[in-house]
């Protein structure tokens, strides 16, 4: 058996610390530590029932062949030493008592356990030699039969000691002889010395079996049918997973101080529950239109069918702005940058400007002849982006208004957008292109990219980085794409999983949301350059169509096709956190924060 | 009744007597750190998410982040009942790697729980036998146990903490990702929540095994191990 032959090592172990004192401990001079051992010794002489008791031993508790023929060969002679374990075990039942004993007085005196802790290969083949050496001197004959410690500590692992423990005192009692109660009286008396020896020492001295031996035990306690009684349990939900890939070599010597604020004690905390809920009846479901806005003024002007409405979030006061005409329909909707006009884009291809103060039109400008789904303002500059793949700028200060005419897209133009200072555009359309314009030359678009295999709508220059435009397309597609817009290269992926129909960057934290169409219709908060998902938000029950973000950047308001919109604090700043981000535009909006309030 | 035994010897204040109960909670609560120890040890999750916090004497690190804390706070919960209830021999904590599923590692903590402390401890806590009585003492386990201070208990957990700790020089790396799970060895009589359901033991083909140090209570022993697999 091999693994008998493995258990043996920290039996010896055991025979190094019982050299030491193996003098003091003879039977015959006992010491006060083991009164009722000696008594047992001395009272009980050879007596029949040790064959049964081997037996019982040999068979049940095989795991100890191996010990006993470590004893053995210190008894019989030293040229046995080398002999196969079967064939020592087989030696060991017909004299097994003298070995036993050894073992027993072996563990009581471990005193130390320094050994017990290192289970190692090496060292067992000492202490077998050592023990060789030092116990021939030991009165054999004097030995009787003394239960090994190690059987019931071994099962007791196995979590059945007590039943093992019982099942082998039965048949001695029942055999009645005086001798037979004798054995298994002292069996209780070493039981109960063995007991004491472990709690007398420091913790230390629980001479532990080696993890071979544990292994064995349990295997075999298997076998045997032990672990009837248990049943092995496990806790069946997965795991979270783990927010990043993690290199442990990174790990093992990271800084004291987490750098990243990605940790989680830092992770900011969203509100997953919209702020305020509102009504958009009639909003067009439609991919390809942008009919909602939020003005530098704090005013929400949102298209719903021929309607413009106008939402003051200082107020909470609604206004209808204008009503188109019956045969057409509105479809996209742009604040000027200071918040005073907005722009409204018809199904006609008309362009009109109204004044929100007044509540007046300002100018109509025509030339698209398909529906304008999408605007862009640059200072006085007003760009339109139509079915046609068309898209023209507009000098809405002169007559003659079309100064530019961008031709690349070959199909309608749905997401268009200008970087804060007004330097580059990008323009996204249904045919899975995103075009990359520098202000100075529109013949040509600077950049065109064809990564995206689905319509692109969803665009949004970083404010931090004004080389950073974030794209995101369509249901087939699902890809946010991020482009160095000054190189043209790709800089990261993610995959959303879902229909991207809008990106805003928060001009606070190092994030972008996302919204998503069919099948989550939920917001995504994106940390950059990590592009860990910090949080998904269920925020409609269809899909989410359009967003923006208020003008202290706190707030998100989102329009979906449940013709409801929503405004979700996803960007809080907290007491303190604005300073960690030192945002574009941050300190200009501050100001506007502060008047700021939404009932 | 064992303290009774050693305590007039002993400054009786000074020795505090742990309940069943406490103990239980004590191993319990051994547990919960040694499984966020042993995620955050072996890079189960990044090191941002865990923060360190004083116990045992030691600096341990414990996520916040707040779905593991969740997580483990579910088996938790459900582990101390089963602690007091006396019905786990065993804790597992198997680690496995996310793309083979494989078992890459396994830190077993068997309990071992003295059931003949516990039973009569009530009764007989006052007429343990003296010290001269102890030749005819009956064989109970913890007949002279000398009790341990919570200070004793608390070093001998701290010193398996820093085993752990050290357990990484030679453990060998895990490659890829990887995730873990929390098997528990419980009486088959033992109350099961849905949560929980029968597994197989998860052990580490071919693995090496390393035992490291336990700590006892008055009534409870806690042993740890750890088995791994070799890298070829």
């Amino acid at each position: 058996m091999a693994t008998a032959t493995v258990s043996t090592p920290l039996r010896s172990h055991a025979g190094i610390f019982s050299t030491r004192t193996a003098g003091g401990r003879m039977p015959l001079t006992p010491s006060p530590r083991q009164r009722s051992i000696p008594v047992n010794l001395n009272s009980s002489p050879f007596t029949p029932d040790k064959s049964s008791h081997d037996s019982q031993r040999a068979s049940s508790k095989s795991v100890y062949g191996g010990n006993l023929t470590a004893h053995l060969h210190r008894s019989s002679s030293k040229s046995h030493h080398r002999d196969s374990p079967k064939s020592n075990i087989a030696r060991g039942v017909s004299t097994p008592r003298k070995a036993l004993e050894l073992g027993v007085s072996d563990f009581t005196l471990t005193g130390t356990g320094v050994y017990a802790k290192t289970p190692s290969s090496a060292k067992p083949k000492k202490g077998t030699l050592k023990q060789k050496s030092t116990k021939t001197t030991i009165n054999y004959a004097a030995d009787r039969f003394i239960p090994n410690r190690g059987a019931s500590s071994a099962i007791a692992h196995v979590g059945s000691g007590k039943l093992d423990f019982q099942e082998k005192q039965r048949p001695k009692s029942g055999s009645s002889e005086a001798s037979t109660f004798l054995a298994s009286a002292t069996d209780d008396a070493i039981a109960a010395l063995e007991s004491l020896s472990i709690e007398d020492e420091e913790s230390t001295s629980y001479s532990r079996p080696s993890p071979n031996t544990v292994a064995y035990q349990d295997s075999l306690a298997n076998a045997c049918g032990v672990s009837l009684n248990t049943r092995i349990l496990q806790f069946k939900p997965a795991p979270p997973e783990s927010s990043k890939p993690i290199d442990l070599r990174q790990q093992y010597n990271r800084p004291l101080k987490p750098a990243a604020a990605t940790a989680a004690q830092f992770r900011r905390r969203v509100a997953t529950a919209p702020e305020r809920v509102l009504d958009a009846p009639g909003l067009i479901d439609d991919y390809y239109l942008n009919l909602l806005d939020w003005s530098a003024n704090n005013q929400v002007a949102i298209g719903l069918e021929r309607n413009v409405y106008v939402w003051s979030a200082d107020e909470g006061s609604v206004s209808c702005l204008l009503e188109a005409s019956a045969d057409t329909y509105v479809s996209s909707v742009k604040w000027s940058g200071d918040g005073a006009y907005v722009g409204v884009g018809l199904g006609t291809g008309e362009v009109q400007i109204w004044d929100v103060a007044e509540g007046v039109k300002i100018r109509s400008m025509f030339g698209h002849d398909t529906r304008v789904g999408v605007m862009g303002w640059n200072k006085h500059l007003l760009s339109t982006g139509a079915r046609s793949g068309l898209v023209y700028n507009h000098d809405v200060r002169i007559a003659e208004h079309k100064v530019a005419e961008l031709v690349s897209h070959t199909s309608e133009v749905c997401g268009l957008e200008w970087r804060s200072d007004g330097a580059q555009l990008a323009t996204g359309g249904n045919d899975n292109l995103v075009s990359i314009w520098d202000a100075r030359s529109l013949a040509v678009p600077k950049f065109t990219k064809t990564n995206h295999k689905a319509a692109v709508k969803a665009l949004a220059w970083c404010p931090w980085n004004m080389n950073l435009l974030a794209t995101g397309g369509g249901s087939y597609d699902r890809h946010i794409h991020f482009w160095n817009t000054t190189s043209g290269a790709r800089v990261n992926s993610i995959d959303t999983g879902s229909q991207v129909t809008s990106l805003r960057w928060s001009p606070h934290y190092r994030e972008i949301v996302s919204s998503s169409g069919f099948p989550d219709n939920s917001l995504s908060i994106w940390s950059y350059p990590t592009l860990v998902r910090n949080i998904e938000i269920p925020a409609h029950e269809s899909r989410v169509l359009h967003s923006c973000l208020s003008p202290d950047g706190q707030m998100l308001a989102t329009a979906a096709a449940d013709e409801s919109l929503k405004f979700w604090k996803v960007f809080e700043k907290k007491a303190g956190a604005g300073a960690s981000m030192g945002g574009v535009g941050a300190s200009g909006k501050a100001e506007l924060s502060k008047q700021m309030t939404i009932r | 009744m064992a303290s009774s035994a050693a305590a007039p010897e002993k400054d009786k204040s000074k020795v505090h007597k742990l309940s069943l109960k406490g103990s239980a909670k004590l191993v319990a609560e051994f547990f919960q750190y040694s499984i966020h120890t042993i995620l955050f040890q072996r890079g189960v999750y990044p090191a941002e998410d865990f923060t360190a916090v004083k116990k045992y004497g030691l600096n341990m690190l414990v996520s916040s982040d707040d779905q593991v804390r969740a997580y483990i706070k579910k088996i938790m919960s459900q582990l101390d009942r089963w602690m007091v209830g006396g019905k786990i021999s065993k804790l597992v904590i198997v680690i496995t790697n996310k793309d083979t599923g494989e078992h890459v590692e396994r830190w077993q903590f068997d309990v071992q729980i003295f059931k003949t402390a516990s039973k009569s401890k009530p009764s007989k806590s006052s007429s343990t036998p003296k010290p001269t009585d102890q030749e005819n003492a009956s064989p109970s386990s913890s007949a002279a146990a000398p009790e341990k201070t919570e200070a004793e208990i608390q070093s001998e957990i701290a010193a398996i903490f820093r085993q752990i700790t050290a357990s990484v020089t030679f453990l060998p790396q895990l490659a890829g990702d990887c995730t873990f799970n929390v098997l528990v060895y419980a009486d088959a009589d033992s109350e099961v929540p849905v949560e929980w359901g029968d597994s197989d033991a998860k052990e580490i083909a071919n693995g090496e095994r390393v035992q490291l140090r336990g700590f006892s209570t008055a009534n409870h022993r806690v042993d740890t191990l750890v088995s791994y697999r070799l890298a070829e």
